[in-house]
């Protein structure tokens, strides 16, 4: 499948999923969300593969862990309050070093709030979100392309460095039809899974666990853990910069707020201000070195996020206090227009230009 | 009987029209009138979904928490003050699937609430997936091949639990339906009704008329302290069987259990602080030099 086609993003990821070549996908209803559920529901049992309807988001989550310690490609999907509630058993697939796929549509929050887009899970996604010492691969697509070539990446990142990695859509990225490509690229040569629970035959046996009792033996597990992070963060950080080079102000935004900062700063260059953009495509591991090296040339940064600044603090350790980090954000299903960006980007370069 | 006492001021209802939720907020309002329940005494708690919105539609305090989780809630909000009616209303998925832990052990626990469940046998607000009461065969955009899981049976379920009452109604009869409601808030414990309500918008296999010709009163002889026949009775497959199943009346209710109402009837949220008793407890932790 290499034409072009048009689809709805929340379709779009659940069939380059399949193509990426997930076994197995449990899901529970929640809105925006539900086309994917609905999609699987038809594609898998055609290719042969799992899908179930689970009566929660714990037993999702749950079998998402099972199927994953088969050694199966496996995912879930959910938004904002079904993936809180998955967050024991990410943690779990965390300390139990096993790869899954999680796609958070993000709704606006907090607690139920409302079904509208936003980008308020962020902390959650990078900073593991459930409890432990932890980190989730979080990947942050701002197109339903880039949403479609994540798929196979998240399920390839998760088996090389066997760890969870959350997908964050937001409900316009679901929703929103474009036109897309089914890009085949080749794999990455992934480790065998050696650890996988296929049968005892003719080896030890293997186990999965998080359970760590006998003295020093969580810590040294923890240590191993954050080797591997260290590795994810040397080897995998994704971002796109356009114009930084001469740039006195550069936006940070990622997801569906770039899409609005990528307008507001190609106008901001039409009338001469001298802007350019960062936009973290993984969120964690988080593009710190880009954005230090950007922060020694320029004089300001603008965040812009759907949410009361989240990422924002990611940015503020990068630039380490070299120059002012300024954020905008709504939240609540808010979304800054071009225009509010453009005035923001306006307010902060035009005294800069006086001195 | 005039249900001023319980309506709201204008609101919008957002339910479609011809849903089989309406008749079940006119009816109880209705029950609550006739047992003169004053709105300042009433909490309707519920969950997340079509009929947990029903909350919002009477005069009442409100506790509109988390999807699945209206009976925990519910239960402390009882516990905290046992002189409140408190009635936990939500959808069939609601309370019997992302709350179906909820529900054993709420039973189990016996507190003095009545827990209605608008029975549709579908997701309503998610737009139609199956729930856990959905009948095999029943097609759905995500259950394309139809159902295949064997439905959940509350009702078996909770006589299996010893259920201190257990009860079926009916949306489309609005007399019979507001007596059983009726008697489930004057029950003293846990008290169950199951509440078949047609979805219009995203079940046309279980309609009005579906409803109406697959189920049946039990008759008067039927004894709803006998647990077996209850039982028995429960587990008929179609036609289903509308009434009170079963009464248990030897079970002391959660708020008699605990502790804190043995010697002192006052609410818990209506003692006030005893700063002796705090200052010894503190003492306990002060160690003697
Ligand atoms: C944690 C969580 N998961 C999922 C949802 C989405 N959701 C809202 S209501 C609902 C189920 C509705 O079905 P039911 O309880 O039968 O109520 P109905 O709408 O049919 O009256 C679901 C899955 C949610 N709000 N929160
Ligand atoms: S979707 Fe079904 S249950 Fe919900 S309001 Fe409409 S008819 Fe009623
Ligand atoms: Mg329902």
């Amino acid at each position: 499948m290499s034409e072009r086609i048009l689809m709805c993003g929340n379709e779009a990821l659940a069939e380059a999923a399949i193509i990426a070549g997930c076994d197995a996908y449990f899901g529970y209803p929640i809105t925006p969300q539900n086309e994917i559920t609905a999609y699987m529901s038809k594609r898998m049992p055609e290719e042969g593969r799992v899908f179930v309807q689970s009566e929660s988001e714990l037993a999702a989550i749950n079998m998402v862990f099972g199927a994953s310690a088969t050694g199966k490609r496996t995912m879930t999907s959910s938004s904002s309050p079904g993936i809180s509630l998955m967050q024991e058993g990410i943690s779990y697939l965390a300390g139990a070093e096993l790869p899954s796929v999680i796609v958070n549509v993000m709704r606006g929050g907090p607690g139920l709030g409302n079904i509208a887009p936003s980008q308020g899970d962020y902390f959650q996604a990078t900073r593991g979100g459930g409890h432990g010492d932890y980190r989730t691969i979080a990947l942050g697509p701002s197109t339903v392309q880039e949403l479609v070539d994540c798929m196979p990446l998240a399920f390839d990142l998760a088996d090389q460095y066997r760890i969870p990695v959350v997908v964050l859509a937001d409900g316009i990225l679901g929703q929103m039809m474009e036109p897309i490509v089914f890009n085949k690229k080749p794999r990455r040569s992934l480790p065998p899974k050696d650890w996988a629970l296929t049968g005892a035959k003719g080896r030890e046996q293997n186990i999965v666990r998080s359970l760590w009792l006998p003295e020093g033996s969580l810590e040294k597990h923890n240590y191993k853990l954050q080797a591997k992070y260290q590795q994810v963060q040397k080897n995998e950080v994704l971002c796109e910069q356009y114009e930084v080079d001469d740039a006195e102000i550069i936006v940070i935004a990622y997801g569906v707020a770039a899409r609005i900062v990528r307008s507001a700063v190609k106008k901001a260059r039409q009338e001469g201000i001298k802007a350019g953009w960062i936009r973290p495509i993984t969120l964690w591991p988080f593009p710190t070195m880009q954005i230090a090296k950007a922060a020694d040339e320029l004089s300001i940064f603008l965040v812009v996020e759907m949410s009361m600044g989240q990422m924002v603090e990611d940015v503020k350790l990068a630039v380490a206090g070299k120059v002012p980090v300024v954020f905008y954000g709504r939240a609540g299903g808010g979304v800054p227009s071009v225009d509010q960006v453009l005035e923001k980007i306006k307010q902060l370069t035009i005294p800069v230009k006086k001195q | 009987m005039d249900t001023e006492i319980s309506n709201m001021a204008d609101i919008d209802i957002a339910w479609c029209p011809g849903c089989g939720n309406f008749p079940i907020l006119k009816i109880l309002k209705q029950a609550l009138t006739e047992l003169t329940i004053e709105p300042t005494n009433l909490v309707m708690v519920s969950g997340i979904g079509q009929a947990a919105k029903i909350s919002h539609y009477l005069k009442a305090n409100v506790f509109n928490g988390l999807h699945g989780r209206a009976l925990p809630a519910a239960t402390a909000i009882k516990a905290a003050n046992p002189a409140l009616t408190v009635i936990a209303e939500s959808g069939d998925g609601d309370m019997y699937g992302e709350g179906g832990n909820h529900f054993l052990h709420t039973i189990r626990r016996n507190p003095d609430i009545t827990n209605i469940v608008h029975n549709n046998m579908v997701y309503g607000l998610t737009k139609g997936q199956a729930s856990p009461t959905s009948q095999i065969g029943f097609k759905t955009p995500v259950q394309v091949a139809g159902v295949f899981l064997e439905p959940f049976n509350p009702l078996a379920v909770a006589i299996a639990l010893n259920a201190s009452f257990v009860a079926r109604a009916f949306s489309g009869d609005a007399e019979q339906t507001k007596e059983i409601i009726k008697q489930a808030v004057k029950h003293k414990g846990y008290a169950l009704v199951d509440i078949f309500q047609p979805c219009v918008s995203f079940n046309k296999l279980n309609t009005f008329e579906w409803f109406k010709k697959n189920s049946y009163y039990l008759n008067d002889s039927h004894d709803p302290s006998n647990r077996n026949e209850a039982f028995k009775k429960a587990t008929e497959n179609g036609p289903f069987p509308l009434g009170i199943f079963y009464i248990n009346q030897d079970n002391n209710s959660f708020e008699e259990n605990i502790g804190i109402y043995q010697e002192n009837q006052k609410p818990l949220y209506e003692r006030d602080l005893d700063i002796g008793k705090l200052k010894s407890l503190i003492e306990t932790f002060i160690v003697a030099k």
